[in-house]
């Protein structure tokens, strides 16, 4: 067996799945070397045989269907990982990396799983790096998208591909994405892995990225001076920076009229703000401070809590942590038994607990409300973080009353107010263009 | 623009925080009548303090003012901005104590003071902590949090109003130009923060239009009280506006009282106020002592800690009244002086490089 043909060998002697196969191919025995779990290969050497049919002589074949001919072992060893088919000729003179029929690994193009665009066309990014790209071209062809590739990882190489539009985008940002890119050590599996290595946020609930399905809404953000980066096998755009404007503000929006879009923004960001100090609100004024109530209205707030043995905090973050649970019990059980919690889940929050005295009726509608309100928040993560940044503000509350509420809040936006992405204030409305003059 | 903005919004926030408590208080005892004309003066005296103050600034682009003060000299620094620094501590100490107790008197009755100072104090040293830029990011925020409800107050008390409470309205006098408690009442202008942003250009413009804001706002704080109560009652109150927010009764509202929407605002202000405050006294102290590298952070954190033990030293009510005055009184000095200075050694420093290039 030839030295090259062995060498290989030994590398992948671990993997069941790696084939070397001869071949008669044009009367030249051919050795075919990959992967039968991501390649064709009845199909990879059905094409290969229809090239030789059309090719007179070894050379001529190979240099016809090879990307690459005449490599090192290296470079064999890593086009075999990536999913290549290499051929190699008897004699070990000739070898190439030939681009095979892969198996079909990826789904096809389909609707958004995440998000619901209404009027607003129905496609979403796959898991294909090459074939999201292809998206962003295709709708936004012009010269000045430019395109960076990486790999990057310890154990397993994965590939990033950084989008801007040159001129648009500052050179100051796209730079400092770059250097914090190759300064990636290890492996990115996640978002938040990738997250670590763009700055001090380790126990922020807000991510440097706001990730996207929709073209539309990566070709906005490319539009506005953002970067856009994509990941291999991950179907998300992702965007950089992240503002507060995302939780908002969609793309889609404007498929609307200006007013009407302008109505459902306004609404997102009172749903930001009712599910922040609601619950909040409510525990202050019935616990801290109820004479700020006019007389009829706390005497109907007492009303409603009349005989029930819980104080008003434990009351409210028994109820909205049992949501919470609710919320997430949802996204993680099958299809078919979702709905059965969401029944029983709904009966004890509704009827349950209010008739076994344990709750009180208005605590009930408070958490409706919230639970409303924080849907509407564009982006699962933002919704998230605006759930979880709900629970200082109703503590504070408890304790001070709606001075807590108050300080709660002011200590949120603060907070929200200090971060930055690369010197970008994540409050800011616009990103400044580059300047060309 | 966002820049302009944030500043203008700043200079209302500061001047709202320093006017409504005090304010109206030293007006009603400089004059019986025709109080507008106070505040007009006063406003007309601050406004060319501003004007001094941003021309000078732009003498020096891309420098604040302890830059241009240690150009002069060190001891220029030393003798301008630590009896500065020593004010702006006492300030905010006895700001927090002072609103500590209206918060308290509002929202919280049946709870001791020092766990409101500590939350105060302890969040204006967070906001101060994060730096200017967050701060000024913040200011909008705070803007829209406070002004419409002063807005909304100031409207609302329109229902208690008796026209004959201010009368007469007009007639002029000149009395109080002579008094030297008026010109005191310079410490209540609130714009030295302008000569610690760093610009290139500092434009007078949206300061002008914020001026406006806050000499109409003034005019109410100091009247409002005058068209419930009347000078005389007026002016043995102890906080006037107050006192007239609380006797405002809306029958379609769901709060009981006023009072509760003043206080929110009162939050919103005083954390903000106090926050830039300990910010710029942190900022001085940093600059001061360069050799020695203390980071700003430790600087405010000092300031602060030592504003909430003066803030707890202050015994008594009547006190805290008496001391935020003096600190106001000592502010006057620094108002007056820093912006002159700058103005004046900016001008021959052109002359000179004028004269150089020649």
């Amino acid at each position: 067996m030839l030295e090259i043909i062995k060498k290989v060998k030994t590398v992948f002697s671990n993997h069941d799945d790696f084939f070397i196969e001869t071949e008669i191919v044009n009367d030249i025995t051919l050795y075919f070397i990959g992967f039968s779990t991501i390649l064709d290969v009845p199909k990879s050497k059905m094409y290969v045989q229809q090239m030789a049919a059309s090719s007179p002589t070894i050379s001529a074949l190979f240099s016809t269907i090879g990307r690459e001919v005449n490599v090192d072992i290296n470079k064999i060893n890593k086009a075999v990982l990536a999913g290549n088919l290499v051929l190699v000729s008897e004699n070990g003179q000739w070898n190439a990396i030939v681009d095979p029929i892969a198996q079909p690994l990826n789904r096809s193009l389909k609707e958004p799983k995440n998000e619901s665009p209404i009027q607003a066309s129905m496609d979403a990014f796959g898991e294909n790096i090459q074939i999201n790209i292809g998206i962003i071209r295709q709708r936004l062809n012009t010269e000045r998208l430019c395109l960076c590739s990486y790999q990057v990882g310890e154990l397993e190489k994965r590939n990033i591909s950084m989008l801007y539009v040159a001129g648009k985008a500052p050179t100051s940002l796209i730079e400092q994405v770059e250097r914090h890119i190759k300064r990636i050590d290890s492996d990115i599996e996640t978002m938040d892995d990738l997250n670590k290595y763009f700055g001090h946020r380790k126990i922020s609930p807000v991510s440097h990225f706001f990730a996207t399905e929709l073209p539309i809404q990566a070709i906005h953000a490319l539009k506005e001076n953002r970067v856009v980066l994509f990941l291999d096998h991950y179907p998300f755009a992702i965007i950089f920076p992240h503002l507060l404007r995302d939780m908002v503000s969609s793309a889609n929006d404007r498929n609307f009229p200006f007013v009407l879009a302008a109505m459902l923004r306004v609404f997102r960001a009172i749903g930001a703000i009712v599910t922040l100090i609601l619950p909040a609100l409510y525990v202050s004024l019935v616990s801290v401070n109820p004479e700020a109530f006019k007389t009829d209205l706390a005497l109907f707030v007492l009303k409603s809590r009349e005989g029930i043995p819980l104080s008003a905090f434990l009351e409210t973050i028994t109820m909205v942590i049992l949501v919470d649970l609710i919320l997430e019990a949802i996204v993680r059980l099958p299809k078919t038994v979702g709905p059965a919690v969401t029944m029983v889940g709904g009966i004890i929050l509704g009827q349950a607990m209010v008739e076994a005295r344990l709750v009180s009726n208005l605590l009930v509608i408070v958490i409706t409300v919230v639970v409303v309100a924080s849907s509407a928040i564009i982006g699962m993560q933002n919704s998230l973080y605006i759930r979880m940044l709900k629970y200082p503000i109703l503590i504070l509350s408890s304790i001070f009353g709606i001075l807590g509420l108050c300080i709660g809040l002011i200590l949120t936006v603060i907070y929200l107010a200090s971060l930055t992405s690369n010197d970008i204030p994540y409050t800011t409305f616009q990103i400044k263009e580059e300047d060309t003059t | 623009m966002t820049q302009r903005l944030q500043i203008g919004a700043t200079f209302i926030i500061m001047y709202l925080s320093f006017g409504y408590l005090i304010y109206p208080n030293q007006i009603y005892l400089l004059t019986n009548t025709a109080h507008w004309e106070a505040v007009i003066c006063l406003g007309l005296l601050q406004l060319f303090l501003i004007w001094i103050y941003v021309k000078g600034l732009n003498y020096f682009p891309k420098h604040d003012i302890i830059d241009i003060l240690s150009q002069i000299g060190r001891w220029m620094v030393f003798v301008l901005l630590i009896p500065y620094v020593i004010n702006l501590i006492a300030l905010v100490a006895v700001n927090v104590r002072l609103h500590t107790v209206l918060i308290n008197k509002i929202f919280l009755p049946r709870t001791p003071y020092w766990p409101i100072l500590f939350l105060l104090m302890s969040i204006s040293t967070y906001t101060a902590i994060k730096g200017i830029g967050t701060i000024m990011r913040c200011s909008i925020f705070f803007f829209c949090m406070v002004v419409p409800i002063a807005i909304f107050n100031i409207l609302s008390s329109v229902v208690n109003f008796d026209l004959h409470n201010i009368s007469p309205v007009i007639t002029p006098t000149s009395n109080f130009l002579l008094d030297m408690r008026f010109y005191y009442l310079l410490g209540f202008s609130s714009f030295l923060y302008l000569g610690f942003m760093i610009s290139k250009q500092r434009t007078f413009r949206p300061l002008f239009f914020a001026w406006i804001s806050v000499v109409l706002f003034l005019l109410s704080v100091v009247y409002i009280p005058l068209f419930i109560f009347g000078q005389e009652t007026a002016v043995m109150l102890p906080h006037p506006f107050v006192e007239s927010m609380d006797s405002i009764d809306i029958s379609w509202f769901f709060f009981n009282r006023q009072t509760i929407f003043f206080g929110i605002a009162v939050i919103g202000l005083v954390t903000f106020t106090n926050s830039l405050m300990l910010w710029m006294a942190g900022r001085i102290l940093q600059k001061m002592w360069k050799n020695q590298i203390k980071k700003l952070t430790q600087w405010i954190v000092f300031s602060s800690i030592l504003a909430l033990t003066l803030s707890l030293l202050i015994p008594n009510k009547s006190m805290i009244d008496d001391c935020f005055y003096w600190g106001i009184r000592v502010h006057t000095f620094s108002v007056i002086f820093i912006p002159f200075t700058i103005f004046i050694y900016g001008f021959f420093r052109k002359k000179r490089r004028m004269r150089n290039e020649k």
